[in-house]
């Protein structure tokens, strides 16, 4: 389970200011928030979507949940799956499994190398290691190529490199920043049905995306943020039903409407 | 900091270092065949090109010259000696001729106070010119020459007495060996410098702008692993790639220089150069590049974290590799030495040092303090290094507004203990407070620059205490002795200055050298008043460097290891903190009483009194000397002659006592830190 209580990021942007010599613009910093006061809560086996057009605050506040950026205010609490509270960074990583369009691969490497280099870090043994990497590669069908360098993998196959990443260490809960963008049909249904996997082993997932259909028949429960504050969160069903529409693109529109009128 | 997250975070950047086919290029084939071709390439096209202008002919000319033919007569004449030929043409307008370079000098005369005047003409900008020039002022030499003996043999004068009442030759005493070192210690250390340089540099933008262009920088801040395991595993591959480049590089220029001296030494007719003459060098300088390399990987690291991509870091990189470069171009100023000043300054206290070595000149004070300030320089880049790597503006490329290298002082804690990283910021800050404003100051106000120095040590604990808002009565243990307290202190110290004394002497008498140059200082200092003396020398530092090394360091070693450990390692930081090997010991043995008192005091002012007592009294033995050797000749002989074993036993046995009854006082108090 993972809890998150009044997060917040605040951000220093430069602004370009008239000044008083027409000429020259002065350069003002100024703070804003980037994530404002967010608070959420998801279940084990639940999985969570979270919408919002760009610049919304989507990135940085998976970012903040999976532990990579520091909340200028609020906290991250996880319960793992042996019921234990954690608080520390380092040791709530070892219970996440981090996914974005950011978190390439490394190309010398092979895809075994990675494995077992990683499962050190987590703190497996060789056998414990080597026992995973095999499993992986069974159920995501990658013993053609697990051991050729990432650098000449396709990207469907750097795809489910990138997933067995985030596998080796069996974490309990999984945060995906828009993990199907920009792939084909078939890698991007595998992606989904790995969540769906995960779901049904009762593991926790949170995840980003622009696709509202996806969105729609996967998630238990979806939270909409725009300018880093959550604008409606719910089940798609009820959601639909509030904004009295057919399905969730109806609905981000209708309810981005309403923001833009306010 | 996980020891084995590390290792393998450590592997993981080696094997993709090692995987990089350019990496290897540069730190392999670079050195490995770039030197020696270079160097044999030069040495091969010098001798072909100065066997090119002996074989050349130069196209000189005569005008409105009367004698000429005498000229060429001597010249002719004496062709082998001056090996190289001159074709004479005939010219109207020889001015003219040289400026369209068809001559490529002339001889023109004219009479002047009834003699004749020569002028040779030629253009200083032309090689051709100038070596024409040269042949034909030799062979005007050797005219004039000719024409003295003639008019000595008409006189019937002996020629040898009026020609040359004297003879005289230059003998260099110089060893092929030093005249070798000097030339390779001005050009070595600028090669080797940029060499490392270079084998640094790639792997150094590799694993930070290259990482973040290619995206794998989030994969790696989603392990469980802390930033500064990360950078440091960075850090520690980028060394070891640096490091093998640098010994790589010394190898093989060691082979290439080797090549050349000996193909010179051929050429020169069989001369034997002693290579092992060298070894010393060559090891030293492989030990302070190691160093060096660890700074400069810091460095290039510091600099390429700001990039984005490769080409970013590539634009960065370069005036820093200037700057390094043109340092290491110092060597070459032929008065410019390795001295306490120049010993710390960065990268040309490297740069001296080598050209040093390489000249036979060990100085090993000198050598500590460039070993020292080198080593304090890397932990120092090496933690901007790690606060820059902990801040999201750099990691996610926001931008530097939000960069933060050191923290407020209202953003403190309050109470809190220095940790390992201060008392390494400390005690590098101090260091090099001490070589840059403490030598400034001794040089420039001699006896007042001691007390500016004393100052340092004083005030840079206490401020660092302050701004960190440490709690002052923990950290350096102030609390008031007992008396059982203050005698204890009175009985290590009598002990320990008996053992001292001992081990000062038995280790003098094993480094003569350095054990006189101790004495010179000494003296100098002691001309001032004595309370005064008294004052800067023992007061100052019996206060200064306990706060310094017994309370800050001592303190936040304790917190996290054992008491012994930590007593071991504050000694050997208070031994090394004299820059004297001939002073290592005994004061590192010192520290190591001093430390344990103090512990088991648990008052900083017993230590104080004791480094007061054990500077004063040597103090006041230099100062009074004659007149304490007049009045008790025997207790004096006994405590400071040491001239037969018996003594020395005696010595030792009256030292450990007082040890002993001094920390048996302290025993029974439960006043233990």
């Amino acid at each position: 389970m993972l809890k998150a209580e009044h997060l917040s990021k605040v951000f220093v942007r430069t602004v370009l200011e008239e000044s008083k010599k027409k000429t020259m613009k002065k350069s003002v910093k100024e703070e804003f928030y980037a994530v404002n006061h967010i608070s959420l809560e998801v279940e084990k086996g639940e999985i969570l979507g979270i919408l919002g057009p760009n610049g919304a605050g989507k990135t940085t506040l998976l970012r903040m949940l999976g532990t990579l950026m520091e909340p200028t205010e609020g906290k991250v609490t996880i319960e793992d799956s042996k019921g234990n509270l954690l608080t520390d960074p380092v040791e709530m990583k070892k219970s996440i499994g981090y996914l974005s369009g950011n978190t390439k691969l490394y190309h010398r490497l092979s895809t075994r190398e990675m494995l077992t280099m990683l499962g050190e870090i987590y703190g497996l043994s060789k056998e414990e290691c080597e026992k995973r990497s095999e499993e992986i590669f069974n159920v995501l069908d990658m013993k053609s190529f697990c051991d050729n360098r990432i650098e000449k993998l396709s990207t469907g196959q750097t795809q489910r490199a990138s997933i067995a990443r985030c596998l080796i260490h069996n974490p309990d809960i999984y945060i995906f920043d828009e993990p199907t963008l920009g792939l084909d049909i078939l890698s991007a249904d595998a992606i989904v049905n790995f969540m769906k996997e995960q779901k049904k082993l009762g593991k926790t997932v949170l995840y980003s995306t622009h696709y509202l259909e996806e969105a729609q028949f996967l998630c238990d429960r979806v939270l909409m943020i725009y300018k880093g504050s959550i604008l409606k969160e719910g089940t798609p069903k009820q959601i639909m039903e509030d904004t009295k529409t057919e399905n969730l693109r109806e609905a981000f529109h209708v309810i981005m409407e309403g923001v833009d009128n306010q | 900091m996980r020891v084995t997250r590390m290792k393998s975070l450590f592997k993981r950047e080696l094997t993709d270092i090692f995987r990089d086919r350019k990496t290897l290029i540069m730190m392999v084939l670079v050195p490995l065949l770039l030197y020696p071709l270079l160097i044999v390439g030069m040495t091969l096209i010098t001798s072909a090109v100065a066997s090119d202008q002996e074989e050349k002919l130069y196209e000189v000319a005569f005008y409105q010259v009367d004698e000429q033919d005498k000229i060429k007569d001597v010249l002719e004449k004496n062709k082998e000696e001056l090996s190289y030929e001159l074709t004479i043409v005939s010219t109207e307008n020889p001015e003219k001729d040289l400026m369209e370079k068809k001559l490529d000098a002339y001889v023109s005369s004219e009479e002047k106070d009834g003699k004749v005047q020569y002028y040779i003409h030629y253009l200083s900008a032309e090689t051709d010119s100038c070596t024409a020039a040269d042949v034909l002022f030799d062979g005007m030499e050797l005219l004039r020459e000719e024409l003295r003996k003639e008019k000595v043999a008409e006189l019937n004068l002996d020629e040898t007495a009026v020609l040359y009442p004297i003879s005289y030759e230059q003998t260099d005493m110089s060893t092929k060996e030093e005249s070798m070192g000097s030339m390779l210690g001005s050009i070595i250390p600028m090669l080797m410098i940029t060499s490392i340089c270079l084998g640094a540099i790639y792997p150094a933008i590799d694993v930070t702008a290259g990482e973040k262009e290619r995206g794998t920088l989030e994969t790696l801040l989603t392990l469980p692993v802390t930033n500064f395991e990360l950078i440091m595993s960075k850090f520690l591959a980028v060394s070891v790639i640096a490091c093998i480049s640098a010994f790589l590089n010394i190898i093989s220029m060691a082979g290439a220089f080797g090549f050349m001296f000996s193909f010179l030494a051929d050429s020169a007719g069989g001369v034997v150069f002693d290579f092992a003459s060298f070894i010393p060098a060559i090891v030293i300088s492989i030990v302070i590049m190691m160093v060096f390399a660890l700074f400069v990987t810091a460095a290039c690291m510091c600099v390429c974290i700001f990039a984005k991509s490769f080409k970013e870091a590539n634009n960065y990189i370069t005036p820093v590799l200037l700057v390094f470069m043109f340092a290491s171009y110092s060597a070459m100023l032929p008065d410019f030495k390795l001295t306490t000043g120049t010993a710390a300054i960065p990268i040309i206290n490297i740069t001296l040092l080598i050209k040093d070595i390489f000249n036979f000149q060990y100085n090993y004070g000198l050598f500590a303090i460039v070993f020292f300030t080198n080593l304090a320089y890397s932990l120092l880049t090496i933690m901007v290094l790690g606060k820059i790597y902990n801040s999201e503006a750099i990691l996610f490329s926001e931008g530097f507004t939000s960069l933060k290298i050191f923290n407020k002082r209202s953003e403190m804690k309050k109470g809190q203990m220095p940790r390992y990283g201060d008392l390494i910021l400390l005690i590098c800050i101090s260091l090099l407070a001490i070589f840059y404003i403490g030598s400034y100051a001794t040089v420039k106000w001699g006896f007042w620059g001691v007390f500016v120095q004393q100052l340092i040590i004083l005030l840079i604990p206490i401020c660092y205490g302050w701004y960190m808002k440490t709690d002052f009565k923990k950290l350096f243990a102030i609390k008031i002795p007992g008396i059982k307290d203050i005698f204890a202190a009175i009985c290590v110290f009598a002990g320990g200055f008996c053992i001292n004394l001992l081990l000062s002497n038995v280790l003098s008498a094993f480094m003569k050298e350095s054990a006189e140059n101790l004495q010179t200082t000494f003296d100098y200092l002691l001309e001032q008043p004595f309370v005064l003396i008294v004052f800067v020398m023992s007061v100052m530092p019996a206060v200064g460097e306990e706060l310094m090394f017994r309370g800050f360091t001592f303190g936040t070693l304790k917190e996290k290891n054992k008491p012994v450990v930590a007593m071991l390692i504050t000694s050997i930081i208070f031994g090394c903190y004299h820059f004297s090997l001939v002073k290592l010991i005994p004061t590192g043995f010192l520290g190591f009483l001093l430390a344990m008192l103090v512990y088991r005091t648990g008052s900083i002012f017993t230590g104080m009194l004791m480094h007061f007592l054990n500077n004063f009294v040597s103090l006041f033995v230099s100062k009074y000397e004659e007149q304490l050797v007049a009045k008790y000749p025997d207790f004096m002989d006994l405590s400071f002659g040491l001239g037969q074993n018996v003594n020395l036993i005696l010595m030792m046995v009256i030292g450990v006592v007082f040890l002993v009854v001094g920390f048996m006082l302290t025993s029974g108090s439960k006043k233990k830190l």
